[in-house]
């Protein structure tokens, strides 16, 4: 580990005894040691690497001013979306299902491997799909079979411009009986019997785009199940997985082979854009990079992947959620959140460029929940600390207590010792509400009725419950004037003759903006995903371009070594000439 | 050492002392661990260095609740400076222009330097010749001038 660090990189060692480098001129920070002669190959480093960024120095100890408090970044590149994309439904799973375990690219279904960028080890060993044959289904019109070229089977919908890798059960029906007949015809064929010309024909009459090129005697399509496997309606519930291995398990002769090898070399032969869109949309479900379910093989995104744009706010509002969901105390210092790291592992951890970019949103952040929580808290002092003392006034103020009395006879309750209902108010409303009591009970019950009207309906309407008063109503001496015994049935009998709750308006609009909110947050979370695929698919071309930059590196090196030899040898020979010597040999050796 | 609340000093500490307690109560912690820690392996002068820093860090906890965040109450605020939580002197030094990331007391006595002017760490990174990371002896800071 002793390579000498290329010029302005220094070490350092994070507080998890990793080193790290950083580099004072271009404020960089990086676990790879930058070694001087390798540094000009060294490919940029990966975006998505939270870095040591150049703010992340300012701030006092916050940072780097100490060696606490650092925390290790590039370990953090976690890629779990904790239950993220709640509404998607699930892909399908269990293909070796009925004994056909191939080594189908999609096995294994998505488990874990959600927002759709995970895993991408494994769907790199994905190979590459495309629609290749569309077959119309015998009574099931806008409906047509899709055959992939890795021979997956989907339907898609004409009309409606629908893919479905699970056939719905009408169409379901359609395709057993295409199957059916599929088979039929191969046994016909296997048998020798060259028969049912007519019937081959009347399937190219309806499909020509998709049989024209078959060339005439030979297997044209021939259903993927198995034969006994066929009637197994169950069967027809997964993706159908079919590939030369399997071909090969099965030990079944050539005309299966012939089959699957065959349409390869054809066009795609239908209209492919919508299709293609389908499948798209399927391979982004089934995390699939666009490269891999054949889209756009030369590494530039398609528009609709370019669509979802992540704006910084986006970003920030990602990153909010983040905090929110974790349900981060805004309490706590942003060194500690980031020291205890549950938030690291999630990618919207990552939405935002770096330290500097994630403490001051931190920051925004926990200043807006601190004043929402002190809001929160106002409203509720604001209701609560007058009722348990109003409670005590209605069971225990009585005409025969002075107030000294009363307030030494119930010092101990909870609600007299309550320091927020200072003394002074305290009295008063004992006094007021005595006074109160010795009012005839008619005028009591006007008041009561009067208080009540003045009520909004938001707050006191038909479905507010007895036990639910509004606290403007609790801590009101007009409630307490009248014994419960008397004033509860004339608060219900009032209850009951008010309108429902003005809700209707209010919570349909409310509803309106939840779902707005909740449609924003997804979109959010889409373009996070979109981007960070997009990022691995840049790395990865990186990747490949470093390589081929290296290979380049090596040719050219070797030329070189080659041209020097050729100097040397040149070399020797000028000298051998200069020293007289006229042996032949030393020219020879060029 | 700030107190440790008990039942002996009745008064309560106002309100919203409640939603800083386990903060203030994880650098007490660390303090102790600090105050306590071995000094094998470290020059002499290295061992106060966590004492000073979680001094600073604490104190800047306070300063930011109080004036970035508007989180607590001056009453609160006045409260944690009296009783120890966070330095006042230096947070009085952060107010002021060209302190205010300031990292220790220390660092701007000229006394106690053998060139009669501040630490090092309070010269700014960019006027400095060499590019190579410093330490103050004193608290261990790596540059805490405000341009930094
Ligand atoms: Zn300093
Ligand atoms: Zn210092």
């Amino acid at each position: 580990m002793a390579t000498p660090l290329a010029p302005g990189w220094t070490e350092h060692k994070a507080p998890t005894g990793h080193s790290y480098f950083y580099n004072n001129e271009t404020k960089k920070s990086t676990y790879t040691r930058p070694i001087a002669q390798a540094q000009a190959q060294a490919p940029p480093p990966a975006q998505f690497i939270p870095s040591y960024g150049s703010g992340q120095l300012a701030g006092g100890f916050q940072a780097n001013q100490f060696q606490q408090n650092q925390y290790s970044g590039p370990q953090y590149q976690g890629n779990q979306f904790p239950a993220q994309f709640p509404g998607q439904p699930p892909g399908p799973q269990a293909y070796n299902n009925g004994g056909r375990g191939g080594r189908g690219g999609f096995r294994g279904g998505r488990g874990d491997s959600r927002g759709g960028h995970a895993n991408h080890d494994r769907r790199r060993q994905e190979p590459e799909d495309k629609p290749k044959h569309r077959y119309k289904l015998p009574g099931c019109d806008p409906w047509v079979l899709v055959k992939t070229k890795l021979g997956r089977r989907f339907v898609h919908n004409t009309d409606t411009k629908e893919s479905f890798w699970k056939f719905p059960e009408d169409v379901m029906v359609a395709v057993i009986e295409y199957d059916r007949r599929e088979r039929e015809k191969k046994e016909r064929r296997e048998r020798g019997e060259p028969s049912d010309v007519e019937d081959e024909v009347a399937v190219m009459a309806e499909e020509p785009t998709a049989v024209a090129e078959v060339e005439p005697g030979r297997a044209a399509i021939v259903p993927v199940q198995n034969n006994e496997a066929a009637e197994d309606s169950s069967e027809y519930e997964e993706i159908e997985v079919t590939d030369d291995e399997e071909e090969a398990e099965n030990g079944e002769g050539p005309s299966k082979r012939q089959r699957t090898d065959e349409p390869d070399d054809q066009p795609v032969d239908f209209d492919e854009d919508d299709i293609a869109y389908q499948l798209q949309a399927m391979g982004e479900d089934y995390g699939l990079d666009p490269g891999e379910y054949g889209i756009d093989e030369d590494g530039t995104w398609e528009e609709g992947a370019e669509g979802l744009p992540l704006t910084e706010e986006d970003s920030k509002a990602l990153f909010y959620d983040l905090l929110n969901d974790f349900m981060i105390n805004p309490y706590t210092p942003w060194e500690k959140v980031v020291e205890d790291g549950y938030i690291i592992d999630d990618d919207r951890y990552l939405a935002l460029p770096n330290m500097k970019a994630r403490k001051d949103c931190y920051d925004e952040w926990s200043r807006e929940k601190i004043q929402e929580l002190r809001e929160r808290r106002e409203k509720e002092a604001k209701k609560d600390p007058k009722i348990p003392y109003f409670k005590l006034l209605e069971e225990y103020a009585s005409v025969k207590l002075y107030w000294p009395e009363f307030k030494r006879k119930y010092r101990k309750e909870g609600a007299m010792r309550d320091t927020k209902v200072p003394d002074k108010e305290k009295e008063k409303l004992y006094r007021e509400h005595v006074k109160r009591l010795q009012l005839p009970q008619n005028t009591l019950k006007s008041d009561l009725s009067t208080m009540l009207k003045a009520q909004p309906l938001s707050q006191l309407n038909r479905s507010t419950p007895i036990e639910a008063i509004p606290s403007a109503i609790l801590t009101d001496l007009r409630y307490i004037s009248l014994p419960p015994k008397i004033r509860d049935p004339l608060l219900e009998a009032f209850i009951s003759t008010l309108p429902p709750p003005p809700t209707d308006g209010v919570s349909a609009e409310d509803q309106e903006a939840e779902a707005a909110k909740r449609r924003e947050r997804r979109r959010r979370e889409d373009a996070l995903a979109e981007r960070e695929a997009r990022v691995q698919n840049d790395k990865r071309k990186q990747q490949k371009d470093l390589a081929y930059g290296r290979g380049k590196l090596r040719e050219e090196e070797m030329e070189l070594q080659r041209a020097m030899n050729v100097g040397k040898d040149g070399l020797r020979g000028q000298l051998m000439e200069q020293l007289g010597e006229k042996d032949e040999r030393s020219l020879v050796i060029d | 050492m700030p107190p440790i609340r008990s039942a002996r000093n009745r008064k309560p500490p106002p309100e919203g002392f409640d939603d800083i307690e386990d903060t203030l109560l994880e650098f007490a912690n660390k303090m102790k661990d600090a105050e306590n820690a071995t000094h094998e392996g470290k020059k002499r002068y290295e061992t106060v260095w966590p004492i000073f820093q979680i001094t600073h860090q604490r104190s800047r906890y306070i300063y930011d609740l109080y004036y970035e965040k508007e989180a607590i109450s001056r009453q609160l605020y006045d409260w944690l400076l009296k009783n120890g939580y966070g330095d006042a002197n230096l947070i009085a030094k952060w107010k002021k222009q060209g302190y205010e990331k300031l990292c220790c007391l220390r660092c701007i006595q000229t006394k106690e330097t053998n060139f009669n002017s501040t630490c090092i760490c309070r010269v700014p990174k960019d006027t400095m010749k060499e590019q190579h990371t410093i330490e103050c002896v004193s608290c261990g800071c790596r540059g805490c001038s405000s341009s930094d």
